[in-house]
């Protein structure tokens, strides 16, 4: 490998080689995605748009780690997903992706702080250190006040900044979200787009899928997704 | 139109000339509607006939005095008229790109589809600039008064959207058409 190759791999975050992912519905076999290559550099916020059904949240889920593809290569942060375990991937998975889901999936029982916490506590590390990490990363996103709240007292909006904190817990190389905001009004939307660019103005890499071009304005770079297949990447310059 | 109460409006605040009504409209509106002074000296001469402005000269050192133009009485009413009164005239449903689609091949379909993807990553790519300007907007520590410039690039946000959705509306129609012909 030569110098600049090296170079390209360092600032490199995720590759898709002809990456695709087919499912079985019944008799029927769905193509859900096909021959994606894509390379997500370190620091980029990449928003990927697609109307519903094109593929989006197939696709992340396999930059994530949640899914493998059954065609091409997944490589995260020089990591090869490939030819490993499933375990070994789950793994992997844990220690460098955040995610943050459309309905986010937070503990009922829990208060916000012990749900952001939860993945190291998983981890087996001690509750007096997750609960400083956890306040800190609570306060990050707007919630200082919210530290002990239980999510049916938490509007939407906190409720997402919950999940948002709790992704970011473990210090993820990538943060990816499905949908965000889907669930939210166009204000609090804004509010945690903002939050999310926030994030990634202090170098943290995003990729954020959603049908929703509004959404889609807040990154940097924006790919589109056609039945399946990358249409459209554009790049914006701060021109 | 509304330069003309734009002016008023400025001039509700306070007394200015000519040169200090422009870059009080340019602070205020400027990123979304340029004027020049041309535009200015002509609606205040057309304001000051119908009373709702006036002037005072000023004098100056070796040059010409020069006026000072304030809001008067009946201008104040109609200003305040024209605030609290609702736009009855919807936006014109007239749009460039809607004559193109008139007069496209009909029997070239896909170049019509090529035509909507361009149009819409325009609309995307303008979508994302006005956000990297709002963007900035919020994260600038201003003592200036900056949410009417907010609302105006979320107004231009959500133009947009309606494009995009439409365009794809568009899209989708016109193959449901070429499919029903095969
Ligand atoms: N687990 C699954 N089993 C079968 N089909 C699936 C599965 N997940 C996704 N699909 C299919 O793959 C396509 C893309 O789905 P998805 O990635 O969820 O799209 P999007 O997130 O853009 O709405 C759809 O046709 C969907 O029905
Ligand atoms: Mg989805």
């Amino acid at each position: 490998m030569d110098r600049s190759d090296e170079k390209t791999e360092e600032l490199t975050m995720i590759e898709l080689r002809h990456a695709g992912r087919k499912f079985r519905q019944g008799l029927r076999e769905v193509k859900a995605l096909s021959d994606v290559s894509l390379v997500i550099r370190k620091g980029e916020f990449l928003s990927i748009m697609g109307p519903s059904g094109s593929g989006k949240s197939t696709l992340l889920n396999l930059i994530g780690g949640l899914d493998r593809p059954t065609e091409g290569e997944v490589i995260l942060d020089g990591r090869p997903l490939h030819g490993i375990t499933d375990d070994q991937v789950t793994l992997l998975r844990r220690r460098h992706v955040g995610y943050v889901f459309q309905f986010f999936n937070l503990l009922p029982l829990l208060t916000a702080c012990e749900n952001v916490g939860l993945p190291l506590l998983l981890d087996g590390l001690p509750f007096s250190k997750v609960k400083q990490k956890a306040e800190a990363l609570l306060e990050k996103v707007g919630l200082a006040e919210r530290i002990e709240h239980r999510p049916d007292q938490l509007s939407g909006g906190e409720m997402q900044r919950v999940a948002i904190a709790r992704a970011l817990i473990a210090d993820p190389a990538v943060l990816l979200a499905d949908e965000p905001t889907g669930n939210l009004d166009s204000h609090t939307g804004e509010e945690i787009f903002l939050l999310l660019k926030s994030l990634n103005d202090r170098g943290q890499t995003i990729v954020m899928v959603t049908h929703d071009p509004k959404a889609a304005a807040y990154g940097s770079r924006i790919v589109t997704l056609k039945d399946g297949h990358p249409a459209q990447d554009i790049c914006i310059g701060e021109d | 139109m509304s330069i003309k109460y734009a002016i008023l409006g400025i001039l509700a605040e306070r007394d200015l000339h000519g040169y200090e009504l422009k870059t009080n409209f340019d602070d205020k509106v400027g990123e979304f509607w340029s004027l020049n002074f041309g535009q200015i000296y002509s609606t205040l001469d057309r304001l000051e006939k119908d009373g709702l402005v006036t002037h005072d000269r000023q004098a100056q050192d070796k040059r010409p005095d020069r006026k000072i133009f304030s809001i008067t009485k009946k201008g104040r009413i109609i200003l305040t008229q024209w605030l609290s009164t609702p736009i009855s005239k919807v936006r014109a449903l007239r749009d460039e790109f809607f004559i193109k689609l008139v007069f496209m091949d009909k029997d070239n379909p896909a170049a019509v589809l090529d035509l909507i993807e361009k149009q819409k990553m325009l609309h995307l790519k303008h979508m994302n600039r006005l956000t990297r300007r709002k963007v900035a907007l919020k994260s600038k520590i201003c003592n200036r008064d900056t949410l009417p410039t907010e609302l105006l690039l979320d107004a231009g946000l959500f133009h947009a959207e309606a494009d995009i959705k439409w365009l794809t509306l568009c899209e989708t129609k016109i193959k449901t058409e070429i499919k029903r012909k095969e």
